[in-house]
């Protein structure tokens, strides 16, 4: 399943965007349900989220990874996460892309996911997940703010 | 009592079953019984990398956990019981658990072992295990490419079998009048029965006696298997079926949990039971279907129908099923010709390894998807011709004179009069007018179709030597017991298993009519390989046929006896004893008679038998009959399609059938209405939906659409009585037809419908979704939706 999802930080500078979304403790507060968020090593993050999509809650432990850094352009971002629910697996190409307007961000995702998440979940997976990822970068972009 | 035979009586299971008394396996308590669980697998394909069941092992109340290394050369692997002779058929080995590969999701992990019922539930969340994702192969035809990747390393191009039957020269086709090609989807269903599977566990550490009660159609079965995969003598393995919440076909196989049930118990010593969940068994019971099926159809421009060709190719799942291996080779491509009389024809059937869970017999197994593309095609051929698509079927029939009518692919029809219904059903529909109507409300804007569907189909399985040459592990044959007690009671015991479907009420029937006692005086025992002798269960339309036929048996045998005992005692010879009505009299000699109690009696108690005969009164027959049986009939739908939404309302259902004698006209109308809400199920709402990775999409009742009372119209049912020669009874099977005949009836309705389109095809399911963008497009269909 592929999710796409673009978001544009208005009047904020691509430069700010890239740092605020590598910063651990905002991405420990944007992201959904965050207990846990812990750097096991360079770019490498453990956390545990809670995660509540239509019938299924549940508490997820995700392995975060970012890789292909081409700072402030682009990255790779990797979530594997795994819950009573089932497990997610996503592979992600994050795009920062400066305009008129702001700081332009593409998130491509190739999501693939498993258990009760896609044998009940799946047909509303889509649209939970486009809501949980506008959260996030309505959060980060909140924080964008404070940094600009 | 005579004349029981052909009343509609109501059915004797149904005040127990009705007012909570059934004894189903969940009601089932034991004591010190365990519970069980399964952890299955999440992925369609991977490696299993590592288990770790430390925090499990600590998890309160847990008695045993086990993996498929653990039990590695315990328990043997669980076989499919028909390899199709001739077909190059591989066997993919399959263990009760997955050992280091899981191949489908749903593929038993690990299995778990508790004192409480949730608790073993819960255990599973804390095992955790490693997988490596394996690349999948999910649909057949694309599993059949090079460089697919392979379900089991050893089999090339994931091909479990190639079986063919018959030949149709290419120049047969090419040089025909008239060709009509076309390609189907017989996608795949969830036989979705109430009860989920079951299995309760009980060992005997003394006498070493395993007792097992599952949701099986055929315990015999079940026990013949299960003893070699648990390495125990038959006879000191007991499998019994208790209640069943419907079967469908999807309770015939012989699973690995039902294997691992009996292990655990033996092994713990303690009895254990698992009651499969819904999710579940969506994932891990056998689905049916899924066959893609592409059919050549030649004839000339007049309608006679010379030659058709079909290559069916079926997904299998990740292992060959109990019964799977039959279902798209000779149950399907032996009935390709269907009712009709076309010379020539041939089918190739390929069966394919998929990383999906494994495909089985589903009501009419074979049949219904056969007799829908044969009905299909006459439409199309019809079409093509210009042609009523009635008046091509008449044409084309196996001719009544000709019974029996050997087929093309050398199935010879026991017996038929297919204008006979199709007469009966187009006068309950009032055809003619109908069409009027239709072509005055087609000028309206109105999209109404009728569609046909004149079926035949193989059931009442069978003669033995047929199933031994078709490569079937076992025998078809069944076995009964009557055993009259000195109170002139009876007990029946019969090799058949019911599972919803009123054996208890028509078996009673016959019986009463034979030894004319009242049916309340008749008790059954079925379903309980210690009680019932041998037998081979519930399935194919059998019971009643070869059932049926045992007991007429059985019954005569236990009359031959008892007029000699009469006589004995009414001082006169065995040859002017006559038996009517439960009484024995001499012919001529009012006054000089014995009741059947009274024969009941002095049978039993052996005080003054004649010479030569043995004490008591019980009779055993073992029927194997000499062919199959063939019941046909013509269903007719009346669909109207909403332009605006697609959605299709079913405005009238006809269905005539002939299945020989009719025992009871009530419980067999309830079979063609269950079989009609299968068959339109497939149709209209079924479907079971993977992902490209092999995530089974439609894992639960809120994606999977069950069929439901209020979709359907009043169903019109009517019978043609043709007797079959087969049997004593003259009876044919009734379980499978209305799911056989009825997909075509649906599909040929709409698509009659949507004629003014210009749409020739549509792939099942037949949703609103599919049909207004069909409409929206002006009659192109998009098979991806």
């Amino acid at each position: 399943m592929q999710i796409e999802h673009v978001y544009t930080f208005k009047g904020i500078p691509r430069n700010i965007v890239w740092e605020t979304i590598q910063d651990k403790e905002v991405l420990q507060k944007a992201l959904p349900g965050c207990k846990v968020f812990e750097e096991v090593e360079e770019n490498k993050y453990h956390s545990v989220l809670g995660i509540n999509i239509g019938p299924i809650k549940g508490e997820f432990t995700a392995d975060v990874q970012q890789l292909d850094m081409e700072e402030p352009e682009a990255y790779r971002l990797l979530v594997k996460a795994k819950g009573k629910p089932g497990e997610i697996d996503a592979d992600a190409a994050m795009q920062f892309e400066e305009t008129a307007e702001g700081t332009v961000l593409t998130c491509i995702a190739e999501v693939q996911i498993t258990g009760l998440l896609a044998s009940i979940g799946q047909r509303v997976i889509g649209g939970v997940a486009k809501v949980v990822i506008g959260q996030f970068f309505k959060d980060v972009d909140k924080e964008t703010k404070k940094a600009a | 009592m005579a004349g029981k035979v052909g009343a509609r009586i109501k059915r004797k299971e149904d005040p127990r079953l009705l007012t909570g008394n059934g004894y189903f396996s969940d009601d089932i308590q034991l004591p010190g019984m365990l519970h069980a669980a399964i952890l299955r697998s999440p992925h369609a394909h991977a490696l299993i990398k590592s288990i770790n069941i430390e925090k499990a092992l600590e998890a309160p109340g847990v008695v045993a956990i086990y993996t498929g290394k653990d039990l590695e050369g315990k328990i043997g692997r669980i076989p499919s019981s028909w390899l199709i002779p001739g077909s190059n058929l591989k066997e993919a080995p399959q263990y009760p658990l997955a050992i280091d590969r899981v191949r489908y999701v749903g593929d038993g992990v690990v299995l778990v072992i508790a004192e409480d019922r949730y608790g073993v539930r819960d255990v599973l969340d804390l095992i955790e295990v490693d997988y490596e994702f394996l690349p999948v192969s999910v649909r057949q035809k694309e599993a059949m490419q090079e460089n697919a990747p392979l379900v089991h390393d050893d089999i090339e191009n994931n091909i479990a079998f190639h079986w063919k039957a018959g030949e149709v020269p290419d120049e047969e086709i090419e040089e025909a009048e008239v060709v009509v090609r076309e390609s189907f989807n017989v996608q795949r269903v969830a036989p979705s029965p109430i009860e989920t599977r079951a299995a309760i566990g009980q060992y005997n550490p003394g006498n070493g006696e395993l007792t097992l009660w599952c949701t099986s159609q055929n315990p015999h079965i079940h026990r013949m298997v299960l003893s070699e995969v648990l390495d125990i003598s038959e006879a000191k393995l007991r499998v019994i079926a208790p209640d069943i919440g419907g079967g469908f076909g999807g309770k015939i196989g012989v699973y690995p949990d039902e294997a691992l049930i009996g292990y655990a118990a033996r092994d713990l010593k303690q009895p254990v039971k698992w009651i499969e969940e819904r999710n579940e068994h969506f994932s891990a019971a056998n689905h049916g279907r899924d066959e893609i099926i592409d059919v050549e159809l030649a004839g000339t421009r007049d309608g006679k129908l010379t030659a058709i060709r079909v290559k069916n190719t079926a997904n299998m799942g990740a292992y060959l099923s109990t019964f799977g291996p039959g279902v798209p080779t000779i149950d399907f491509g032996l009935m390709i010709t269907g009712a009709y009389d076309i010379p020539k024809a041939a089918c190739e059937t390929f069966g394919v390894y998929t990383n999906t869970t494994s495909t089985d017999a589903y009501r009419g197994a074979g049949k219904p998807e056969s007799t829908y593309q044969i009905e299909r095609m006459i439409d199309l051929f019809a079409r093509e011709i210009g042609m009523d698509p009635v008046e091509l079927r008449r044409k084309n029939f196996a001719k009544k004179e000709d019974f029996p009518f050997t087929n093309a692919q050398g199935l010879v029809y026991d017996s038929g009069d297919y204008e006979k219904p199709l007469n009966k059903a187009l006068e309950i529909l009032d055809y003619k007018k109908l069409r009027e109507e239709q072509e005055a409300l087609r000028n309206e804007g109105k999209l109404v179709g009728i569609g046909f569907s004149t079926y035949v189909e193989l059931c009442g399985f069978g003669p033995s030597a047929v199933a031994g040459a078709i490569g079937f592990q076992g025998g078809v044959w069944e076995n009964a017991t009557i055993r009259v007690h000195p109170s002139g009671k009876v007990t029946v015991f019969s090799g058949t298993s019911p599972h919803g479907q009123g054996h208890n009420t028509t078996f009673s029937q016959v019986v009463s009519d034979k030894l004319g006692i009242p049916l309340e005086d008749i008790e059954f025992v079925f379903s309980d390989t210690k009680a019932v002798s041998m037998g081979w269960g519930t399935y194919g339309s059998r019971s009643v046929a070869v059932g049926g036929g045992a007991i007429s048996i059985a019954a005569d045998r236990i009359i031959e006896k008892a007029k000699k005992i009469a006589a004995h005692e009414l001082e006169t010879s065995v040859e002017d004893i006559e038996f009517e009505d439960g009484v024995f009299k001499i012919s001529g000699v009012p006054g000089m008679e014995r009741k059947f109690v009274d024969i009941a009696k002095s049978a039993n108690y052996a005080w003054n038998l004649p010479e030569g005969v043995e004490p008591a009164l019980e009779a055993q027959a073992f029927f194997d009959p000499e062919n199959f049986v063939y019941p046909f009939g013509t269903h007719i739908v009346v669909a109207e399609v909403d332009k605006d939404t697609g959605q299709i309302e079913l405005k009238r259902y006809i269905a005539v059938d002939d299945v020989g004698r009719v025992i009871n006209p009530l419980t067999s109308e309830g079979q063609v209405h269950g079989g009609i809400a299968q068959g339109v199920g497939q149709a209209m709402w079924e479907g079971i939906v993977y992902s490209d990775q092999g995530q089974l999409l439609s894992g639960s009742f809120m994606d999977y659409t069950m069929p439901k009372a209020r979709f359907f119209p009043t169903i019109e049912t009517a019978f043609t009585e043709t007797l079959s020669p087969v049997n004593q009874l003259g009876a044919k099977g009734i379980g499978e037809t209305g799911t056989t005949a009825s997909i075509a009836a649906v599909m040929n309705a709409v698509v009659d419908a949507l004629q003014p389109y210009g749409v020739t095809d549509v792939e099942m399911p037949l949703t609103p979704e599919k049909i207004w963008n069909i409409i929206q497009t002006g009659g192109e269909n998009d098979d991806t939706i």
